[in-house]
């Protein structure tokens, strides 16, 4: 084989030359860098990817986007179940455990700036590949700054409504509310993280005492038939009558990719003692935005020293120093059809803070951007009475365009180089 | 033989062109003195969007039938806008419509077969709707027990017994004059409306209504077997058209023309003659066939950007929107690759890629045109935008290339351990050849799939979701990136980068067609409906090359002959 070899069209690039020999600190530094930097382990960091990448979509059609993006991407260990690559029709048995997605990367990112440090000196030659590096580094950390500290949230707005807050719809939480006066309620939260397992939850902002029962990660509303009595049936306000039942998580592969309804059985009782208040099951059903206010049942109560508690389960709630007011939704369709061809928003921004009031267009592509935020069409109501609007708050946002920019054009540099050069080789 | 080889290329293109040109521009004469063609073109609304009659007859015969004609009782050829016109007058015929009688109703599930009391009919598989008109009950029970399951516990005869009872409903809003919206809009703020609703609405109001009118009457023209009047009253509602909406009604004509013409099917035959050309051209007459087949890819190209320019004139939308359209781009991508490969090295192996990915795109965005109209309209979010476009353009064109690697890596390895006609001198060209494709795909696959992620960003503000299709399209660059790396150092040569760029076929394979079926494909057919058993083909067939190409290299025939060693 090793006669075959003919030089590759660019020098490999450990093969450096160096005319002097380098001091000993230098020397030392080199060898402890050379296997950190060296091609081989970038490849072989580049299979580990790659499957990684493989198995973390397959993984999706059994679990959904965000809990794999946690498990597989977002980790520095996943146990990777063997099922996963098999039809689900068998059962295959066992797991091994991988590298996650953050540790591969981190890897990679080691690699990369050892053999920076070891081998590319600046020069014009190289500018091309820096720069597709460098881009690259901007890239892999913007994907950890989002992962650290990216907010997705969504607002619903109906038609003359004004919203202060927005539903963060990755997590959940309990709300006790109960009104003040006319004007204002007092409500108490209990994160969502807190209810995933059965247990007593005490504090001493909580007016209560609140046993978890039974925790679903997703449930699902089903219609009951007219004279049909049991457990976890519900009435909404216009008399239709559902039971909560408990369901699989919605997977990432499905086509119309429904949000998980999490739903908790909870026990509420009087401060320190046995005396039960009342037991609920309450749903994400349950929450008007979750089903674009289609479904409304009315509020579940419970009395405590003669004031009147609302218990709701609901999307973690950021309250926000402005507020959106509808002005007006509007929605058309493909002539004929009811696929929908265009939706926008005329909402009006005030932000007593700032002083801000004013009237905004927000619809496909064109988004508004206020106060670290964006807002984006992203829904409305069936009934076109009210608009969904996903809110985005990612401090990186900028990062893959510069990105974008870097590395196409070190592509260009680069691979430019070579095609003149090669080019240059055949005429003569 | 000094002429014949300076001739043969410009006799070879010549010859295309005249055949090309003959198709243009002398349609075959329709059988019968009926103007069937012209009526064809009268645009009506369907799907969202305008379109000529003969469209919405291709179409929907291609759904229920697969095939845009068929075979009346005598065994002719029929044009689908006779199909049409038969189905739209069923309900004006007193005795027995043909509509009836015309066999287009593809069936083949051996059960569902049975339940309509109907015999296998191998070969064709198409049955008339006067066969098993009294077992429509029988369907319909079926279909509404289906139809009540769940999609993900529904077997092969519960989806094949919706299919047929969605094929009739077609063909019943059709003679039923439900479908399409026929009629124009009178006045400005008006909608198109369905035939039979305008009708009603004059006969109930007393409105008036000349183009529902009109169109009326050419159904009873046509109905009574009146081919003058027929053509006369076509002529004059295309007139009437014409004059009101003076944009739509050209367009109309244009995208009848566009079926009639069937470039994409040209183009794959004139394709398959360039790889046989390329072919022939490694065995004798080098030269002459070599420039014969680079100048008809030349034609066949030019052929084929003229479609996918017509295509976006007609939908207004750029070139890539769903997975046909990607098909006949990623074709034509490659096809460009080709000839830009055969004009800097000549040595045919850029025509053979030109001609074999060429044809075999284009078959693959035949089969993928099943689904009906391929120039639908796409939902609001994937509206047409700077981002978007730019996007699925450069990542298609990465899928290509990234292709385009393989089946040179393909050419490597079947001609060096096969023939013995791969000298060392054309082993290096290979490799160049497959190093160069690999870095322009690298630069594509990662630009597209950057701009996708940047058309995210701006559309719902996220701008690497991570789910199943931008995983696909990362696994394309990550795996182009090791090429690259595995080739600066020094762990692979050519051979190396052969078998590595084969593998890349695996890897778009599975971006392109394999995400589109974990959803569906994986949970309601098993393992082996249609387009999972033809991927897991393809994929094994890779995996065969690559063994292939894994055999030590003493073996290979090439680098026996002496002639590889000395070079």
């Amino acid at each position: 084989m090793a006669n075959l070899s003919i030089a590759p069209p660019s020098q490999p690039a450990g093969a450096v030359p160096r005319s002097e020999k380098p001091p000993r600190r230098e020397r030392a530094i080199h060898q402890l860098l050379a296997p950190l930097a060296s091609l081989r382990l970038t490849v072989v960091l580049f299979v580990l990817a790659i499957f990684i990448v493989l198995a973390g979509t397959l993984a999706q059609i059994d679990a959904g986007i965000w809990s794999v993006v946690k498990q597989y991407f977002r980790s520095a260990l996943v146990w990777i179940p063997l099922q996963i690559f098999f039809p689900r029709t068998m059962s295959v048995p066992g797991s091994f455990p991988f590298p996650g997605g953050w540790l591969i990367g981190g890897l990679l990112l080691i690699n990369l700036l050892a053999a920076h440090v070891l081998r590319f000196k600046l020069s014009w030659r190289r500018s091309g590949i820096l720069l597709i590096h460098a881009g690259l580094i901007v890239m892999m950390v913007s994907e950890l700054v989002t992962g650290l500290f990216a907010v997705e949230a969504k607002m619903s707005i109906a038609q003359g409504e004004t919203v202060n807050f927005t539903d963060e719809s990755q997590h959940i939480e309990l709300a006790l509310t109960h009104p003040v006066d006319s004007q204002t309620d007092d409500e108490v939260v209990i994160p969502g993280a807190l209810l995933r397992k059965p247990g007593l939850i005490q504090n001493e902002q909580l007016p209560v005492d609140v046993e978890v029962l039974e925790f679903m990660k997703n449930s699902s509303l089903a219609r009951v038939p007219e004279g049909e009595t049991g457990a976890d049936i519900y009435t909404t306000k216009d008399g239709s009558r559902y039971r909560i039942v408990d369901r699989s998580e919605e997977k990432g592969v499905d086509p119309d990719q429904r949000e998980d309804a999490a739903a908790v059985r909870i026990r509420i009782r009087k401060k320190g003692t046995d005396q039960v208040l009342g037991t609920f099951l309450v749903s994400l059903w349950m929450y008007p935005n979750f089903t674009f206010r289609q479904i409304q049942f009315p509020p579940q109560h419970f009395q405590l020293d003669g004031q009147e508690y609302a218990v709701e389960l609901r999307f973690r709630r950021e309250y926000k120093p402005y507020r959106l007011h509808l002005i007006k939704f509007d929605h058309s369709n493909y002539i004929g059809t009811d696929k929908p061809r265009n939706f926008s928003s005329r909402v009006r921004l005030q932000d007593d803070e700032r002083h801000e009031d004013r009237e905004v267009l927000i619809y496909m592509n064109e988004p508004l951007r206020y106060a670290g935020h964006t807002f984006y069409q992203s829904g409305y109501f069936p009934d076109d009475s009210g608009t969904v609007l996903q809110v985005v708050r990612n401090p990186g946002w900028l990062m893959p365009y510069v990105s974008c920019v870097m590395v196409a054009l070190g592509m260009i540099v680069h691979f430019g180089m070579h095609l003149v050069k090669f080019l240059r080789r055949r005429m003569a | 033989m000094n002429g014949f080889s300076r001739h043969l290329p410009w006799m070879v293109t010549a010859t295309a062109a005249l055949g090309l040109a003959l198709v243009v521009f002398f349609p075959p004469e329709p059988p019968g003195p009926m103007k069937l063609e012209e009526f064809g073109k009268i645009p009506v609304v369907d799907g969202g969007r305008i379109k000529p009659l003969d469209t919405l007859a291709r179409n929907t015969l291609l759904v229920i039938s697969n095939r845009q004609y068929f075979v009346d009782n005598k065994d002719e050829s029929q044009p689908a806008i006779r199909w049409l016109l038969d189905v739209m007058t069923s309900l004006m015929q007193q005795k027995g419509s043909p509509a009836e009688q015309h066999k287009v109703f593809r069936i083949e599930h051996s059960q569902l077969l049975e339940l309509l009391g109907l015999k296998p009919r191998p070969g064709s598989w198409r049955y008339a709707i006067g066969e098993f008109s009294d077992k429509l009950d029988e369907l319909d029970k079926e279909a509404n027990r289906a139809q009540k399951l769940d999609p993900k516990q529904r077997d092969l005869f519960d989806t094949k017994v919706l299919e047929l009872a969605q094929h009739l409903q077609l063909y019943i809003e059709l003679a039923k004059l439900r479908t399409p919206l026929a009629v124009p809009p009178e006045s400005q703020g008006q909608e198109w409306q369905p035939l039979i609703m305008a009708m009603f609405d004059m006969k109930q109001n007393g409105t008036q209504n000349p183009a529902a009118a009109a169109l009326g009457k050419i159904l009873i023209a046509y109905a009574n077997g009146e081919a003058g009047e027929f053509n006369r009253l076509v002529a004059s509602y295309r007139q009437l058209i014409n004059d009101r909406m003076p944009q739509v009604a050209p367009k109309a004509d244009f995208e009848a023309f566009f079926n009639r013409v069937e470039p994409f099917y040209l183009c794959s035959l004139l394709y398959v003659l360039v790889a046989l050309l390329a072919c022939v051209s490694w065995v004798a007459y080098a030269e002459p066939l070599n420039r014969s087949a680079f100048w008809l890819t030349v034609l066949t190209v030019i052929v084929h950007t003229w479609a996918l320019g017509a295509r976006m004139y007609i939908q207004g939308r750029p070139p890539v929107t769903n997975l046909y359209s990607s098909a006949v781009f990623i074709g034509w991508g490659c096809v460009l690759m080709g000839l830009v490969l055969e004009a800097i090295y000549k040595n045919s192996v850029g025509n053979l890629l030109a001609g074999v990915t060429g044809a075999l795109t284009l078959v693959i965005a035949h089969n993928l045109a099943a689904g009906g109209d391929t120039l639908e309209m796409m939902q609001a979010v994937l509206d047409t935008n700077f981002w978007l476009a730019t996007h699925v353009t450069c990542v298609t064109i990465g899928y290509a290339a990234t292709f385009l690697a393989g089946f040179l890596g393909m050419v490597l390895i079947l001609r060096g351990l096969l023939t013995p006609t791969l000298d060392r001198e054309a082993y290096k060209t290979l490799g160049s050849m497959i190093y160069g494709i690999v870095c322009f795909a690298t630069f594509f696959s990662f630009t597209g799939t950057v701009l996708g992620g940047i058309w995210a960003d701006q559309s719902w503000g996220r701008f690497w979701g991570w789910d199943p299709k931008e995983n696909g399209a990362l696994i394309i660059v990550l795996w182009n990136a090791l090429i690259l790396h595995a080739r600066w150092g020094g762990m692979v040569q050519q051979r190396g980068m052969a078998v590595l760029a084969v593998f890349g076929n695996i890897v778009t394979a599975w971006s392109w067609f394999g995400v589109n079926m974990l959803g569906v494909g994986l949970h309601s057919y098993g393992f082996m409906s249609g387009a999972v058993f033809w991927l897991l083909a393809f994929v094994g067939s890779q995996l065969a090359l690559i063994g292939l190409g894994l055999i030590p290299m003493r073996h290979w025939r090439s680098v026996v002959n002496p002639s590889f060693a000395s070079a």
